[in-house]
């Protein structure tokens, strides 16, 4: 049981001050091999997870979009080529290594996304300024779920669009491969390929303690979100919520 | 993946149908559910008027209904059909979305030459076209042929002038026997009137 100042860092419980500091352990430590892992770790699968994401954000040209926890880019770089040079997409994440990937590769593709790194639960930006904010494989890893998703309803527009992908529940019948994927198969290849099993571990377990679909769905919710709905994406291992401000 | 792929469809024609987002607009973030007994899909209308499969827990504004037996025949843009397909809810949505079906083209060729070049994918564009020309050709005057066959040779089916005649002449019939029910009753109330004229011969 977590209290009012303990948190979870993976299966463990930590004070709620060292989880930002754990968490920015880890992604420091994976930053360099990130893209790499993430391929291996879902046969290409991510890719497509985001490329969906993208395709039912309803976001055209001139729009403004905030990718949250954007890390290596792969979404800003989708989404800077969907709102054209008249719109804007800011990547922001509150790990510089992760924040340093995605800048380079912004500058490499020629995409003027300016790379901000920010908290997402103090979102420096004014109110009612963004039309769509996504955040991607981030919020398991934010200390209050419940700030940053206020915070990203504060920022949309009215009429603007909260997309959050995340790992999820997976089908119950699917639920033992799957465990037996993450807990053995998992730290193993972070070992073998990133030289740093634990991190991986850290991965497995944060998957496992963040919320299901219909607990994040009401988490959305209460942040002041309306007309939440969800996608499970690869058999609900990973999800899709949509929610929007009214 | 069958999520991605028909949204990737869907998003794919649309773009190719510019006309079909100013439409749609106006619905954004609205859901239509068709119903084709016993499959069923919810589409989303996005915020640029583009379409996608709708999530796990969407409630659909408008339910469109469209028996298996319609299909054939709304593929053959029958008017008449279109009548008997059920809509619920908000129609003025349904409308639209049936709409934006009803109008929206694939463009094959625009896709195919984007794999095998412009003059190869223009040369099976025309020779498709020329080829669907030539089946539908065919079927017509096949289809004329045995109607011919059936109405003059051997009579099976009634020629459209012999239907309208029975018509004429049912409806005249009806008429007729409507009056004589009429003078009928007239007579009979008549009769009622006077209960002793023959009573007193």
């Amino acid at each position: 049981m977590t209290t009012e100042h303990n948190t979870h860092f993976g299966f463990k419980t930590v004070a709620e001050n060292e989880k930002a500091k754990k968490v920015a352990d880890v992604f420091h430590s994976v930053a360099s091999k990130y893209d790499l892992m993430n391929d291996v770790m879902s046969a290409g699968m991510h890719r497509g997870w985001k490329r969906f994401a993208v395709s039912v954000s309803g976001v055209d040209k001139g729009d403004r979009v905030l990718d949250i926890a954007g890390g290596s880019g792969d979404l800003s770089k989708l989404f800077a080529q969907k709102v054209g040079p008249e719109g804007q997409v800011i990547l922001t994440d509150i790990n510089a290594s992760m924040l340093g990937v995605g800048r380079d590769r912004m500058l490499d593709a020629g995409l003027n996304v300016p790379a901000l790194q920010c908290d997402a639960e103090k979102l420096p930006f004014p109110d009612n300024y963004f039309d769509c904010v996504i955040v991607a494989f981030g919020l398991r890893n934010m200390t209050h779920k419940d700030r940053a998703l206020a915070e990203m309803q504060r920022v949309l527009k009215t009429g603007g669009r909260l997309l959050v992908l995340e790992f999820s529940k997976v089908w119950q019948p699917l639920s033992k491969a799957y465990d037996a994927y993450s807990f053995k198969l998992l730290p193993l290849m972070g070992k073998l390929l990133a030289k740093d099993a634990e991190s991986y571990q850290y991965l497995a377990e944060s998957i496992r303690m963040h919320p299901d679909q219909e607990t994040l769905k009401q988490m959305m919710v209460d942040a002041g979100l309306s007309k939440v709905d969800y996608y499970n994406l690869s058999a609900g291992v990973v999800a899709l919520h949509k929610g929007y401000k009214t | 993946m069958f999520k991605g792929l028909t949204t990737h469809l869907l998003q794919h024609l649309l773009a190719q149908n510019a006309w079909a987002a100013p439409l749609l607009q106006p619905f954004a973030g609205k859901s239509v559910q068709i119903m084709i007994p016993p499959i069923k899909a919810s589409l989303v209308i996005l915020e640029n008027g583009s379409l996608a499969i709708a999530g796990e827990t969407n409630i659909p504004d408008a339910r469109i209904t469209i028996p298996p037996s319609l299909l054939l025949r709304l593929l053959a843009k029958d008017e008449a059909a279109k009548l008997q397909v059920k809509v619920d809810g908000d129609t003025h949505l349904a409308t639209a979305l049936a709409k934006v079906f009803a109008h929206m083209r694939w463009d094959y060729e625009d896709d195919l030459s984007r794999v095998i070049g412009d003059v190869p994918a223009d040369k099976i564009g025309s020779l498709s076209r020329h080829a669907a020309a030539t089946v539908k050709e065919t079927a017509t005057n096949l289809a004329d042929m045995l109607s011919e066959y059936w109405q003059e040779e051997k009579p099976m089916l009634a020629k459209k002038r012999h239907v309208e005649q029975f018509n004429t002449e049912v409806d005249t019939l009806r008429a007729d026997a409507e009056r004589l029910e009429k003078r009928i009753s007239k007579l009979i109330r008549s009769k009622a009137a006077k209960p002793d004229s023959t009573n007193s011969i």
